[in-house]
């Protein structure tokens, strides 16, 4: 049987390849995503004091270590049994809404717009960020403006734009000084105005991507998200939700431990990815999406003006749900904007100036967990530990492997729609590939993988002989 | 007139010889700020396209890195031209000959640029480096204000001829 094999995978956070069967008559019958390089962060914190989890924690991941420290430090904050001081959360909210401007901004600009801007069938040599710049150079400019505003936000109150080590147990280390704030609220203006005309352009082009829109990934699943009372897009706090592709709620109010019976983990002999799965529902039919699209198909509302405008307009694709994950760009642009907008009015809350940043305590609780909306979705960080503080065992849940059975089957559905006989041509490879860019998965943070990722797809006969093989 | 130089040190901390860049440009910042005048020192983990803006401004770029080829200790100096170097695979670093060719096709320069390489013995997890790893560090601080002072020297003879 032929196997096509793609590796590595490019453009995206992490190594991995693909690999697609044909039949016998050159037709694909199945198609995989392995991830073929593993970390090991969940074992290797056992018996660490728990006060150092979110520092080490960090550093799972150069793009989003701020998403990381984030879940680990509510984490601790449970087996702490504090409540952060107001001033605290607002000013952790701030910089979970910075984090996810910069790596929204690097996932559209950096490593999708080639793909919308040169073309899925373009030249390889030219599909990227350079070919961009040459091409489209207001925007690629705007791409590295709109990144390097999420960066500064990160680096002014984290310290440091990768691995800042300010928000701690209890809070976060340091109170935000008026200059600090004032300098942000300078730079929002151009990063809104950035974004809307981004947002314009993507819309303007979503028709010459139809076939795109429809391969990708574009399937009825479950989508998990946090959710709030107020049914707008909870990215800091609030419990999980399950939600069927009509939106009907299937499971709701999930929180700390009881995540446990809602979401499996299965590990596949051929990738160091786990595929989680909607436990109810067992392996086989308990697929669902995490991430933008889930998110903003979950909630009623974002909570801020201008993203409302946009939510209802986005809401219009499909009418209803939206399900094509070609959408996830677009979700994602969205998103900056409720980011920006939700920034600036934490920003002019006279409360975010606050001296009153950190609760102290001693363990009282031997569990907690995490749980926070990091760029690409939900994450999961629950630990227990022992008399002495000390980390018994850690399990994290990474968006990614939420994902895994979406991205596998996406996989699928455009290796299907797009590659025929037994050999490669790059416009299919891409398609294979862009596919994959649409979850914008984070292999570093989802396997706990050492080194880069690239990408690789073999196609593989009937018989298991390796017919073709393209690697970047 | 341009007149800044941009000393970009990269690498990782945490594993062994692979910190020399950042490392230099620690060491660096003392001897440079008040005695070389225009020098912008910058240590980060690897070179990301943001980088290509503050590129476009300066006048010399100094990439100092750490190579993992080349007898241990000794240091290597080359000239950079802008370049689209492994793009293809491209995530959030990029080369710093594909970085200067970024700041050309965005901001309309690229400065004269110089990539300054150690070469290490040992990558593995520490936060300390080997023995050549120490030589080729001290070498690469005695070299790198006098690379800044030719430069200086060679441009005010041009300007002078002009």
């Amino acid at each position: 049987m032929p196997t096509l094999t793609i590796d590595p995978v490019t453009r995206i956070e992490g190594h991995a390849r693909i690999t697609v069967q044909l039949d016998e008559q050159g037709e694909v019958q199945d198609a995989r995503f392995h991830v073929t390089q593993v970390r090991g962060f969940e074992k290797l914190c056992e018996g660490r004091p728990f006060t150092e989890m979110p520092a080490l924690m960090a550093r799972i991941c150069g793009i989003c270590p701020t998403s990381h420290l984030l879940a680990s430090s509510k984490a601790c904050d449970e087996i702490m049994a504090v409540r952060i001081p107001e001033t605290a959360e607002k000013l952790r909210r701030i910089m979970n809404l910075a984090q996810i401007i910069q790596s929204h901004a690097l996932s559209f600009f950096y490593l999708s717009s080639p793909d919308f801007l040169l073309g899925m069938d373009s030249d390889p040599a030219e599909r990227n960020i350079l070919g961009v710049a040459r091409k489209h150079p207001a925007m690629a400019r705007d791409g590295i403006k709109l990144r390097q505003f999420g960066q500064r936000v990160l680096e002014t109150l984290g310290g440091k734009r990768i691995h800042p080590g300010w928000i701690v147990p209890g809070g976060v280390s340091q109170p935000l000084e008026a200059a600090q704030r004032d300098q942000i609220l300078t730079e929002i203006p151009e990063a809104i105005r950035i974004t809307r005309a981004t947002l314009h352009w993507f819309k303007s082009q979503i028709e010459s991507f139809r076939a795109e829109v429809r391969s990708f990934a574009n399937f009825p699943s479950l989508f998990l998200a946090m959710a709030n009372d107020e049914n707008q897009l909870a990215a800091y706090s609030g419990w999980l939700r399950f939600m069927d592709a009509k939106l009907n709620i299937v499971a709701d109010h999930i929180t700390g431990l009881d995540y446990q019976n809602f979401i499996g983990e299965s590990s596949n002999d051929d990738s160091y990815l786990k595929s989680t799965y909607y436990k109810p529902l067992g392996l086989s039919a308990g697929m669902y999406r995490v991430g933008p699209l889930a998110r903003l198909n979950m909630c009623q509302s974002l909570g801020t003006t201008q993203a409302d405008e946009e939510l209802a307009e986005f809401r219009e694709l499909e009418h209803h749900s939206v399900l094509s994950s070609f959408y996830y760009h677009y979700a994602r642009l969205i998103e900056v904007l409720f980011s920006l907008e939700r920034m600036e009015t934490l920003l002019r809350d006279p409360e975010i100036l606050g001296k009153n940043v950190r609760a102290h305590a001693s363990p009282n609780n031997f569990e907690g967990v995490g749980i926070l909306e990091a760029p690409r979705g939900t994450l999961i960080h629950h630990y227990r530990i022992d008399q002495n503080g000390l980390i018994e065992s850690a399990n994290l849940v990474i968006a990614t492997g939420h994902n895994n059975l979406a991205i596998n089957h996406g996989v699928l559905q455009v290796a299907r729609q797009f590659v025929k006989g037994n050999a490669l041509e790059q416009g299919m490879l891409n398609r294979v590939e862009a596919v994959v860019r649409a979850f914008d998965p984070c292999l570093s943070c989802s396997t706990h993988a050492a080194g880069q990722m690239l990408l690789e797809i073999s196609l593989l006969a009937a018989d298991g002989a390796l017919l073709d093989r393209l690697r970047r | 007139m341009q007149r800044r130089v941009l000393l970009i040190g990269y690498g990782n901390v945490l594993r062994g010889d692979d910190a020399l860049g950042p490392m230099a440009v620690e060491l660096l910042r003392p001897v440079l700020t008040g005695h070389v005048t225009d020098v912008e020192l910058l240590s980060c983990h690897q070179l990301a396209p943001e980088l290509s803006e503050r590129l476009a401004h300066c006048e010399l770029a100094l990439f100092v890195d750490a190579a993992n080829h080349g007898e241990p200790g000794t240091v290597r100096v080359q000239r950079l031209l802008p370049e689209a170097v492994d793009l293809a695979s491209l995530t959030h670093h990029v080369q710093p000959s594909a970085l200067l060719a970024l700041a050309r096709e965005l901001y309309g320069r690229a400065p004269e640029a110089l990539l300054v390489t150690g070469a290490g013995a040992t990558f593995d997890g520490r936060e300390s480096l080997s023995e050549p790893g120490r030589e080729a560090l001290r070498e690469i601080c005695r070299l790198v204000p006098q690379l800044i002072l030719d430069f200086r020297a060679h441009r005010d003879a041009v300007a002078m001829k002009e």
